[in-house]
């Protein structure tokens, strides 16, 4: 198989990239890391990179999940499946809610995944502060998302890869924590969520 | 004058973006913000930036937000016109970009803007720098910067060539070089070094930050 990708199964980092591989209808190998001293070893060291994931196309390594997703969808990418609009205008709207997700949406979710599910798998205590604050910080963000979609089922009107790169974090945060209603509670923000669940490409991904 | 740039005239979100367009020797009109209740009146928000934020980009009737959007906006529309390649055509010289463009966000922008906004935004309003948060931050980008010594081995630039990539890390770095008392970061590290005065040194830098 051409196509590789070695990373933590569980990982939203992972899914994001899964999910892309799926939405495009590409066959690839999984490789799950499970367990972290797998990935110091000598060739990952010596391609300078000790994250995942990392994907493999035939002799083309690449690591980063945003940066593997868009080499997907510059190189696969068809009619059938457009995750970046080939028009100019509509693709940066697609680049500017990519930067939401980066800039605003993920740092609080992130927080919330570190202390529900890395403190809590590792025997650590979680710090109820911190989550608090989180699930304010999201809240503040999701009223704008709220609006943003208002009269629409996708951020910038169609289906795009920045509404890809937000499910993974907020199905964690369905599936594994109580906050659920941080989403469910907005109605346009529930309805997108919805649509994006409701994906085949999403399906196959956490089947 | 088609291309108009909204922001704050310090920061690095709006420094990037000037930088672009000077890269791509683009003529614009800066509309400085001076007060930020301006931009959260209810019209910026409807028409701007629906977070209240800054900069955004207006190309004749196109508006833009998110500073990197908006690089990537100059790049995809104004790069073919210019003399200097932001993002390859070639897509795997391109993922190798992106792959840069990626550690920028994830590694480290988070450590610096932390120390910025300790040292620099709490002490313009008054409040105290919170020295445990910067110490934490410095140890987590001396640890980001070994990597990029690793990566810069052999290289003036990230992936050899200069790029959107590059472009996106110098606004901190001048930041921290200005502004702070940490330019050791870079300094120590010799091919870390090198990488900073090669963007420092280019055209398009000196016209940013003149």
């Amino acid at each position: 198989m051409a196509i590789k990708l070695i990373g933590f199964p569980q990982s939203p980092f992972t899914l994001g990239v899964v999910l892309t591989l799926n939405e495009l209808g590409l066959p690839f190998e999984l490789d799950p890391v499970t367990d972290i001293k797998t990935i110091k070893t000598e060739d990952f060291l010596a391609n300078k990179h000790p994250l995942v994931p990392v994907l493999y196309d035939g002799d083309f390594v690449i690591h980063e999940s945003l940066a593997i997703c868009r080499y997907l969808v510059s190189k696969y990418q068809n009619d059938a499946n457009v995750l970046i609009p080939d028009d100019l205008n509509k693709s940066s709207i697609v680049e500017q809610y990519i930067s939401y997700e980066i800039s605003y949406y993920f740092p609080p979710l992130q927080k919330i995944i570190y202390q529900e599910m890395y403190n809590r798998r590792n025997g650590r205590p979680v710090d109820e502060a911190v989550v608090k604050q989180a699930l304010e910080d999201i809240g503040k963000v999701l009223d704008i998302y709220e609006k943003v979609l208002e009269g629409k089922d996708y951020l910038s009107g169609e289906y795009s890869l920045a509404d890809l790169l937000h499910i993974a974090c907020a199905q964690f945060i369905y599936a594994s924590t109580a906050h659920s209603d941080i989403f469910e509670k907005r109605l346009n923000v529930k309805r997108w969520i919805a649509n994006l669940r409701n994906r085949d490409a999403f399906k196959k991904t956490y089947a | 004058m088609a291309i108009k740039l909204i922001g704050f005239p310090q920061p690095p979100n709006t420094l990037r973006v000037v930088l672009t367009l000077n890269e791509l020797d683009l003529p614009f009109e800066f509309e400085s913000v001076t007060d930020f209740k301006t931009i959260k009146t209810e019209d910026f928000i409807a028409n701007k930036h629906p977070f209240g934020k800054v900069p955004v980009l207006c190309d004749g009737d196109f508006v833009i937000h998110e500073s990197r959007a908006i690089c990537r906006y100059l790049v995809s529309k104004y790069q073919k016109d210019a003399k200097v390649v932001l993002i390859p055509d070639d897509p795997n010289k391109a993922a190798i970009v992106e792959q840069y463009l990626s550690y920028e966000t994830s590694y480290y922008d988070p450590p610096l803007s932390k120390i910025v906004y300790q040292e620099i935004v709490n002490k313009k309003y008054g409040k105290p720098t919170d020295e445990a948060v910067v110490k934490q931050a410095l140890e987590d980008i001396e640890k980001v910067l070994d990597i990029y010594e690793k990566v810069l081995e052999g290289k003036d630039y990230l992936t050899g060539e200069y790029s959107l990539a590059d472009l996106l890390h110098i606004g901190y770095a001048q930041v921290i070089y200005t502004a702070t008392a940490h330019s050791d970061i870079f300094e120590k590290r010799p091919n870390v070094k090198r990488w900073i005065d090669n963007l420092r040194n280019r055209d398009a830098f000196k016209k940013t930050y003149a």
